[in-house]
């Protein structure tokens, strides 16, 4: 009876047998080729797959981000206490930045829990910043010594809330990442667990590039989108209208062109004075603009 | 399928619903006065119909709390024409979610009137009150910033023997002239 073989060694033998012969030792030399060449091919359509899946997507996400996460304008401004208040100051920390008026009730509200955020997440880099839109800071600095507010407060403009995108429905809240981006945008009264939630993303972040995992916690509405203002229309000497295309005597003539046209909201002012006094008047804004439009076809 | 995208569908209108757009034109107001002309030496009554956008309301004259701004209708008296008495309708108590207790509000119509009075002597012609409907608006979210509607009403002033027409009753009754 012959002994049979562990099949290991019965492969073994055969291909030993394979190898042995020049002719099969020339097929197996071109099959090595042939394995070759195959490997290669799928590594190629391999590195094609990878790229289109999962590079490529990543960097259209990180660019994304960086229209979603715009930086957030820097400003300048005094606190109710007479203390300088720099955005730049807070570089590196989570910045929580809400427009407030005492005379809102939702405003008001979210306050004592932005206190409370202060004091737990201060250590950890959180910073809190209140700009009033009150007219006058005498009733704001009421508020500010009766709830002990723990965080600083200035009273805001019309120039800062545009640059922002214009804060129209107050409270709007903005959360700052450590790197200087907008994260996050709440119109109105917001739960705080949702501003915590967010927080606590922002402050496990660090401030090297752009966060792009980051999500808003709660539902996100079309008036929470992140939309700054055009620096070049806000400091424009005609509020909201972008006068870059004009020359310095078309500024002039356009300038006097405002001036002698009648303002329709009843503000009684010409369009140009309209415009320099009250940055909010939308009817004055939108017959400002199109007089750029005519005064530039007029000229083109 | 149809029930879950129904139910999609209808979420989808209670989130818009529960969040109103905050758009800047939640109120419109025009002037109108109760008779069609007015006399010399004898006194008008204007009103300033208010229509203020679903979902938002604006103070009382008399807000419930001190840091709310009021409503107020400013006219401007000239030589003819002179304010003699303006009339605020009373608010709506309403439960808003920053408040504890409920707070006096105007919401959807609301009625402003004016007692204007025509200066004696005053030659037949048309005048013009100028004013503006000032208000601060806000909904159970979010509020406005102050701001105001331009008004302008013509008093046409015609001579005694001319009989003068009533206009607007309906308005009119809402308002409760001392």
């Amino acid at each position: 009876m012959e002994e049979q073989k562990p099949i290991e060694s019965s492969l073994q033998d055969k291909a030993q047998v394979v190898e042995s012969s020049p002719q099969n030792q020339k097929t197996v030399k071109k099959l090595k080729l042939l394995g070759g060449a195959l490997l290669g091919v799928i590594l190629v359509v391999g590195l094609y797959f990878v790229n289109r899946y999962w590079i490529s997507p990543a960097v259209k996400t990180q660019m994304k981000g960086s229209l979603d996460h715009p930086l957030a304008p820097g400003f300048s401004l005094t606190d109710i206490t007479g203390q300088p208040l720099k955005l730049s100051d807070y570089q590196g920390k989570v910045v929580m930045l809400d427009f407030w008026a005492t005379w809102c009730g939702p405003c008001r509200i979210e306050i004592p829990g932005f206190i409370q955020l202060q004091n737990q997440y201060r250590g950890q880099g959180l910073a809190i910043i209140g700009i009033s839109m009150d007219d006058d800071s005498k009733p704001v600095v009421e508020f500010f010594r009766e709830l002990h507010m723990n965080y600083p407060v200035a009273v805001g403009n019309d120039r800062l809330g545009e640059l922002y995108g214009g804060v129209l429905g107050l409270p709007t809240t903005f959360l700052i990442g450590r790197d200087g981006r907008i994260y996050a945008k709440h119109v109105g009264a917001t739960d705080l667990g949702i501003f915590e939630a967010e927080i606590k993303q922002l402050l496990a972040l660090s401030a090297n590039g752009e966060a792009t995992s980051f999500h808003q916690a709660g539902q996100v509405f079309a008036e929470d989108k992140i939309e700054l203002g055009n620096p070049t229309e806000v400091d424009s000497e005609v509020p909201g209208v972008d006068q870059t295309k004009l020359s310095a005597e078309q500024k002039e003539a356009f300038k006097k062109q405002l001036a002698d046209q009648q303002c329709t909201c009843g503000c009684k002012f010409n369009l140009l004075k309209c415009r320099q006094v009250d940055r909010k008047c939308g009817v004055s804004l939108k017959l400002a603009r199109q007089q750029l439009e005519a005064f530039l076809k007029n000229k083109g | 399928m149809r029930t879950l995208l129904c139910g999609v569908v209808l979420a989808l209108m209670a989130a818009g619903l529960g969040r109103a757009q905050y758009d800047h034109s939640v109120l419109e107001a025009r002037a109108v006065t109760a008779t069609d002309a007015a006399h010399s030496n004898s006194t008008l009554k204007m009103a300033v119909v208010v229509q203020v956008a679903a979902g938002y309301h604006i103070n009382d004259r008399k807000p419930s709390l001190d840091y709310l701004i009021p409503t107020e209708l400013k006219l401007e008296p000239s030589a003819e024409i002179t304010v003699k008495d303006v009339v605020y309708p009373k608010g709506t108590l309403k439960k808003l979610a920053f408040s504890d207790s409920a707070l006096s509000v105007y919401e959807g119509k609301v009625v402003v009137g004016a007692l204007l009075q025509v200066a004696k002597g005053v030659p037949p012609g048309s005048y013009f009150v100028k004013g503006k409907f000032a208000y601060q608006a806000c909904n159970d979210h979010a509020c406005l910033p102050p701001t105001s509607v331009p008004l302008e009403v013509t008093v046409r002033v015609v001579p005694r023997d001319v009989p003068l027409k009533q206009v607007d009753a309906d308005v009119f009754q809402r308002i409760q002239f001392e």
